[in-house]
């Protein structure tokens, strides 16, 4: 139970993947203009990370080593189509507003990474707790980023209007912007933690 | 397992036949779904972009040429305008399509992007930028067939999406031009 815990301790902060790894880069500067796709985007991958995680340490010993890539990469790209194919049935709002960045899951580094590094070496409740930890670090650093840019840029965050939209700065809602807030951000995350 | 090749080509095959079976099965189960949601989303859709209107409007579509619906709207027998499904192939990420609603005069009262894999914060800004009451960028309340400035017309592109803007207004022409074919024929 202590190694579970400890397991998810780690994705959330000392192997944190957006402050730490710095993996999976493409979706955060991308959905991360509002604090809403952020979130979404996280728990999403998060789903995808658990499952992944799960299948693939089940199936570790039936995957020869030569073929394991390839292998890894079906099983991560069913888990991210079901998920695709299921927000476009119930919830159609959410998948209108992350598009393109649903099936771009299956290329997110965090997901090929943690099976490689991680599910193919341990057994399934690790897995699944790796998945857990990773997803929820990356979900709070999605969110986080999305709250920052969202603020800066627009004056409001998750539909409350905290200050006029006339003095938000556009910056932030762009490209170049999300770079400084991520770059400042891995830089405060990591002063904290220096251990 | 050891990678002999027997053991690869068995294990990748395995795989992808039983990954097949499982996103088959899915696929079926959410068909009908998303369908549906495709139903509501275009009848929300229809109800804000027209006057109030009181027909089963999704049954009385028109098929225009090349891919373009139109679909009529009355009130108690009386049309009130219609709205027009089109599309772009010309998007920044490939196609699009919207729904653009027409009242009986031939002004353009509203639209709806329905389905669209354009970039957020980008292109995908098409969703609200040419609603925007009193912009330059305006397209609600238009008559006629429209350009953006940067080809010497009167609506200003999304800053930084001029592929998504053109493509956008494009679709909007072929709206234009279906409803004027369409509502010339229902005066005569």
């Amino acid at each position: 139970m202590n190694n579970a815990l400890n397991t998810i301790y780690d994705g959330l902060v000392r192997r944190n993947p957006t402050f730490v790894l710095v993996l999976g880069m493409c979706p955060t500067l991308g959905t991360t203009s509002s604090a809403f796709t952020g979130l979404s985007m996280g728990l999403a991958t998060l789903l995808v990370l658990m499952c992944s995680n799960a299948a693939i340490s089940v199936l570790k010993s039936l995957i020869p080593d030569k073929v394991r890539i390839p292998a890894y990469i079906v099983v991560i790209a069913s888990f991210v189509t079901i998920v695709q194919m299921v927000m476009q049935a119930w919830m159609p709002g959410l998948y209108s507003a992350l598009g393109i960045f649903i099936p771009l899951i299956v290329v997110n580094c965090i997901l090929l990474g943690r099976a490689e590094a991680y599910a193919s070496k341990n057994n399934v409740l690790l897995s699944i707790c790796d998945g857990v930890g990773i997803g929820l670090g990356f979900t709070c650093a999605l969110t986080l980023i999305g709250i920052v840019r969202e603020v800066l840029g627009t004056g409001a965050v998750f539909g409350i209007q905290v200050y006029d939209s006339d003095f938000g700065a556009l910056l932030f809602v762009l490209a170049p912007g999300a770079f400084i807030v991520l770059g400042l951000l891995i830089a405060l995350f990591n002063r904290i933690n220096v251990k | 397992m050891k990678s002999t090749l027997r053991n690869m080509v068995f294990s990748l095959t395995g795989l992808t036949l039983f990954v097949g079976v499982a996103l088959a099965v899915v696929s079926l189960i959410t068909a009908q779904p998303i369908a549906d949601a495709g139903r509501k989303a275009r009848i929300a859709a229809m109800s804000d972009i027209l006057p109030r209107f009181d027909n089963d409007i999704l049954s009385e579509v028109i098929e225009c040429e090349d891919g373009i619906f139109l679909y009529p709207a009355t009130l108690e027998g009386v049309a009130v305008g219609a709205a027009v499904e089109t599309y772009s192939d010309d998007g920044f990420s490939g196609r699009f399509s919207l729904i653009v609603g027409f009242d009986s005069s031939g002004v353009l009262k509203g639209y709806r992007v329905l389905e669209h894999a354009e970039t957020p914060g980008l292109g995908a800004k098409m969703s609200d930028w040419f609603s925007m009451a009193g912009s330059r960028h305006c397209v609600l309340g238009t008559v006629g067939a429209l350009s953006l400035s940067a080809d010497g017309g009167d609506i200003d592109a999304i800053t930084g999406a001029t592929i998504t803007s053109r493509a956008f207004i494009g679709a909007v022409n072929k709206a234009r031009q279906a409803f004027d074919n369409y509502n010339t024929g229902a005066n005569e």
